[in-house]
């Protein structure tokens, strides 16, 4: 706890009692007087009068169902008995309470289970027990919600991590404390007789060693303690103000203090943020929404000022905010988090006031936002859903989103998590004063510019932050990237070093599995790539689509991007979420290497490096690290075809842009195709939301997986189940499959027929680049592709 | 805190068609743990819904039910009392408070429920106490044809047990509380 307050110290000016988390989580949450100047008596002394009230409030309320015999006139029995139907009926409360306890127990049986050597033992879960029931009694129009019990966990604990604490500091101290005269223990006080009679021999403070007369402890000994110390030992003195009830750090009491905690959190003492509000359907008064779906959606709004990239796609997803928020909020991320951290999350939440910020008067977006602490929740959702960003930038569909939302990772980064929380709680409380979203929009880059903070905190992005912010994220990965592509381009180096070189550079892990043996099934895996030349090529189109936002020039890049999927594809192990990464991942084709590969694009063996380096930089948009080597080999043998692929595709991104809205629907077919097979490799059932088209690309990357022979990875045995799956749907996928082809030659034939018209076009750099001998090679891959096409739809 | 409920003679469909609406909506599930029933029920519908209310079910054969299999008398024990049931049909006289001493002796219980008199009876003797639930659907007997409905809700609670008597007399659910002590000693029958 030392440590912690020396951090304080360095940071922040001293808070009091900041090595006790207990105290001053309650001077937070406003139970105890926050003013510097409130003494330890009025501490006590408030904490007296908030224990009193709980206790009155247990003795009203935890009924004795059998009325006592002598004295009360005998009630009602039409009333009184047990099937009375009578709400007010003494049985009737009898058994509404043991419903809510059988609730309550239902989810205390199940809290922190890790912990179990605390929240388990039935000391503390008939304590906790009480607690929830007495605050649900109380709180009648709340009831009992699953998610209360998480609320009061850590505080409970908190309380218990103090007393500990505080019978550490006590140690040394004891004969200040204890009351044995004469070495004869008197039987109340339990929690210092537990320092039995060993003197301390160790003790080299400056207290005197006189170990008989209990009053040595005056004040002359108690200056020379740290403040810090004696605060403590006054707080806890039982000979204090009140007494032992306003002993600060109890154990006797330390559920009437968890009732104060629980119940200031809950209603959120007047302050903007009450937690109840989040468990109740009720409508709040503004808006026409239940609170916690008002938290959720101020939370997206959030989300789409500072990064309105991952806001598009995740309400493209068409994922909900409170989908993942409403755990997230009701419980202020006790589930995502562990205890430790949570802690140190709730800290800083709580240090944050709970008051509004402005007057009634002043307009505001969302309610949660008015205070700085609904701000800070807001912040942590979002620095969390940017810490999150690439994976979820990588899901295809809402079920996948959701599941790695829902699945915060073991142990992010708290601290960053914090700081970015910090600055973004700033944002959230400044956004929240515009009274209306079109003002909003127009002081999104006032935001940008003024505050400059770009997520994450340290990218060094030279390129101007309106444009890159919402990817500034890969900015300096692909800078990296970039660097090492020139590199690479230069030297001529071999293939396989280059793009080995970009991995490590990427710092990317290949797994170890055992390379396709392209090379003796060159013959099947160059049909398979014609095959999937259509399918990449409607990819890469569509990734245009997805960066038009930046540069123009990383448009032609996302040609190569283009090119690599048949690389990519013909590896029948992982190739289905592989290309999913790459094709979700628009920031990377963004990012990468904005001018140079479009220029070399003649250079097969640049393209192959850029391929890679491509698709490795692609597997970083998913947390997966699989047979990334799988590029090397494949890369090698598949060069000339990438060669004529990256044509193509180059020559069609140029018309890509106008075809822009017709290829997304495409993309989106066959990325949620490959989506598909991603999913089905992690073991769920998606390919019944795939359209007819879909199956297309299923049943390509099934032939593949036949015709190649796989290695035992589990990446392999997810495909055979695909395989089983995909025979269903053999037949009429084939015909699909063939006439997608069809259409994609057709593509590819008229870009090529326009691109001679174009020729002379400078403005766009492909066509130009692709020269004779381009249009050559890219033809031949057309004939090529018409060929399987046809054979396709003969079978 | 255990409820147990005790009723029976309702005779249905032979002589009643169903338990009165009061008594029905009163009878709700989740809130009885035991059902002890007396008999007569008659048929297997009325066995259901009698289970529909508590999964303990606990019937003994009374003369006119459908169903044989029942057994002539049952005793279970449930927290610190010893409960026998038994229709009574089979104790002659009927009713009378010493043979059914007798059938309590015999049976080594603290409480006995019978029922066949369709009239609600509540005894407390040395050895314990007699509980005669009497007829939940008002149903006719071969004494008397002027039977109010009526059942018995026990409330166990250690050694304490308190006995509520519901009746619906001309029309209105009237209910009636009798307490009775177990003495801590346990009674040996032999």
């Amino acid at each position: 706890m030392s440590a912690a307050a020396a951090v304080e110290a360095s940071s922040t000016p001293r808070k009091r009692f900041s090595g006790l988390r207990g105290v001053r989580w309650r001077v937070d949450l406003g139970i105890l007087p926050s003013s510097p100047s409130a003494s330890i008596d009025d501490l006590r002394r408030v904490t007296a009068d908030t224990r009193r009230r709980y206790a009155s409030l247990r003795r009203r309320l935890l009924i004795d169902r059998h009325p006592p015999k002598d004295g009360d006139a005998s009630p009602d029995l039409t009333v009184d008995n047990p099937l009375s139907q009578n709400p007010d009926s003494n049985w009737g409360r009898f058994f509404r309470n043991a419903e809510l306890r059988k609730m309550v127990d239902q989810d205390l049986t199940r809290l922190y289970p890790e912990h179990h050597g605390y929240f388990q033992t039935p000391l503390c879960q008939a304590m906790l027990r009480r607690i929830l029931l007495l605050w649900c009694l109380q709180h009648p129009e709340y009831g009992y919600r699953q998610g209360m019990h998480e609320l009061l966990a850590p505080i409970v604990y908190v309380l218990h991590v103090d007393l500990d604490h505080l019978l550490q500091v006590q140690k040394p101290y004891e004969d200040c404390f204890n009351d044995e005269f004469d070495g004869i223990t008197l039987p109340e006080n339990n929690l210092f007789s537990n320092y039995k009679v060993k003197r301390a021999s160790d003790w080299d403070s400056g207290i005197e060693t006189e170990n008989t007369h209990h009053i040595m402890s005056d004040s002359r000994s108690l200056d020379e303690i740290d403040p810090d110390t004696r605060d403590i030992l006054l707080l806890s003195d039982c000979y204090g103000a009140e007494g032992e009830l306003g002993v600060i750090l109890s154990k006797k009491f330390m559920e009437h203090d968890a009732y104060c905690m629980f119940d200031n959190l809950m209603d959120g003492a007047q302050g903007v943020v009450a937690m109840a509000s989040f468990f109740s359907p009720v409508v709040g008064s503004s808006t026409n929404l239940p609170p916690v779906i008002e938290a959720s959606s101020a939370l997206y709004h959030l989300l789409s000022i500072v990064d309105p990239f991952l806001h598009a796609h995740l309400v493209e997803l068409e994922v909900e905010p409170q989908y993942f928020a409403l755990r997230w909020l009701r419980v202020l991320f006790g589930r995502e988090f562990c205890l430790e951290d949570l802690l140190v999350i709730w800290d800083e939440m709580l240090s944050s006031s709970n008051c509004r910020l402005r007057g009634d008067d002043a307009e505001y977006n969302f309610r949660v936002l008015c205070s700085p602490r609904g701000a800070f929740v807001a912040g942590l959702a979002v620095s969390m859903l940017h810490y999150l960003r690439s994976s979820l930038l990588a899901t295809e569909t809402t079920t996948t989103c959701l599941q790695r939302l829902l699945n915060f990772p073991q142990n992010p980064d708290t601290k960053k998590l914090i700081e970015k929380a910090k600055s973004l709680q700033e944002v959230a409380l400044v956004s929240n004063m515009l009274p209306s979203s079109s003002q909003r929009d127009s002081n999104k880059g006032q935001f940008r510019v003024s505050s400059g903070y770009s997520l994450p905190s340290g990218s060094a992005s030279p390129v101007p932050p309106l444009n890159v912010l919402p990817d500034g994220y890969w900015e300096e990965k692909w800078r990296v990237l970039h660097k090492d592509e020139e590199l690479g381009e230069q030297s001529n180096s071999d293939q396989g070093s280059a793009k080995k070189k970009l991995a490590e550079k990427l710092g990317l892990y290949r797994t170890k599995s055992e390379p396709l043996k392209v090379k003796g099934a060159l013959n099947r895996s160059s049909i398979r790539q014609i095959l999937f030349d259509d399918v990449s090529s409607d990819i890469g189109t569509v990734e245009n689509h997805v960066t038009t936002e930046c540069c123009e020039a990383p448009i032609n890049s996302n040609n190569l991007n283009v090119g690599d999927f048949p690389v990519v594809l013909a590896d029948q192990r992982t190739s289905n979420w592989i290309v999913d990464e790459t094709l979700l991942s628009g920031d990377n084709s963004v990012v990468f290497s904005k001018s140079v590969c479009p220029h070399g694009i003649g250079n097969e063996h640049e393209i192959d490096s850029v391929k890679s380096s491509v698709t490795s930089n692609s597997f970083l948009s998913d947390n997966d690290e699989e047979a990334f080597n799988m590029e090397e080999p494949r890369s090698q043998n598949a060069s000339n075809e990438l060669a004529l692929d990256a044509e193509a595709t180059s020559s069609r991104v140029a018309d890509a842009v106008p075809e822009q809205r017709a290829t997304p629907n495409h993309w989106k077919s066959f990325a949620g195709t490959f989506q598909w097979f991603w999913k089905f490799g992690r073991g769920s059932n998606e390919a019944s939301r795939e359209s007819q088209s879909s199956s297309d690309a299923r049943h390509a990357n099934k032939d593949s997986f036949d015709t190649t022979t796989c290695d035992g990875t589990d990446n392999s045995s997810g495909v055979n189940k695909r395989i089983e799956v995909g025979d269903k749907k053999m037949m009429h996928a084939l015909r699909n499959l063939g006439q997608s082809m069809l259409e994609n030659i057709q593509v590819i034939e008229t870009v090529f027929q326009q691109e001679k018209g174009k020729f002379d076009t400078l403005d766009n750099l492909s066509n130009n680049i692709l020269g004779v001998k381009g249009q050559s090679t890219a033809i031949a891959a057309l004939k090529e592709l018409r060929k399987v096409s046809n054979l396709l739809q003969e079978m | 805190m255990v409820l147990v409920l005790a009723i029976g003679d309702l005779h249905i469909p032979h002589r009643a068609p169903d338990l009165p609406a009061k008594f029905k909506s009163m009878l709700v599930p989740g809130k009885i743990q035991h059902i002890l029933c007396t008999g007569n029920l008659c048929i297997k519908e009325v066995h259901d819904y009698l289970k529909s209310l508590s999964p303990d079910l606990h019937i003994t054969r009374g003369e006119y039910d459908e169903d044989v299999r029942y057994p002539e008398n049952k005793t279970l024990s449930i927290g610190q009392f010893k409960l026998g049931l038994c229709h009574g049909h089979q104790i002659v006289p009927w009713g009378d408070l010493d043979s059914l001493a007798m059938l309590q002796r015999q049976l080594d219980i603290d409480i006995l429920v019978t029922g066949h008199t369709h009239q609600f009876k509540a005894y407390k003797h040395e050895g314990g106490v007699i509980i005669n639930p009497g007829s939940a659907t008002g149903a006719y007997s071969s004494m008397t044809y002027d039977v109010n409905p009526s059942f018995v809700l026990m409330d166990i609670d250690g050694l304490r047990v308190v006995v509520y008597v519901y009746e619906l007399i001309d029309g209105e659910v009237k209910v009636d509380k009798i307490d009775f002590k177990k003495t801590a000693t346990t009674q040996s029958a032999h």
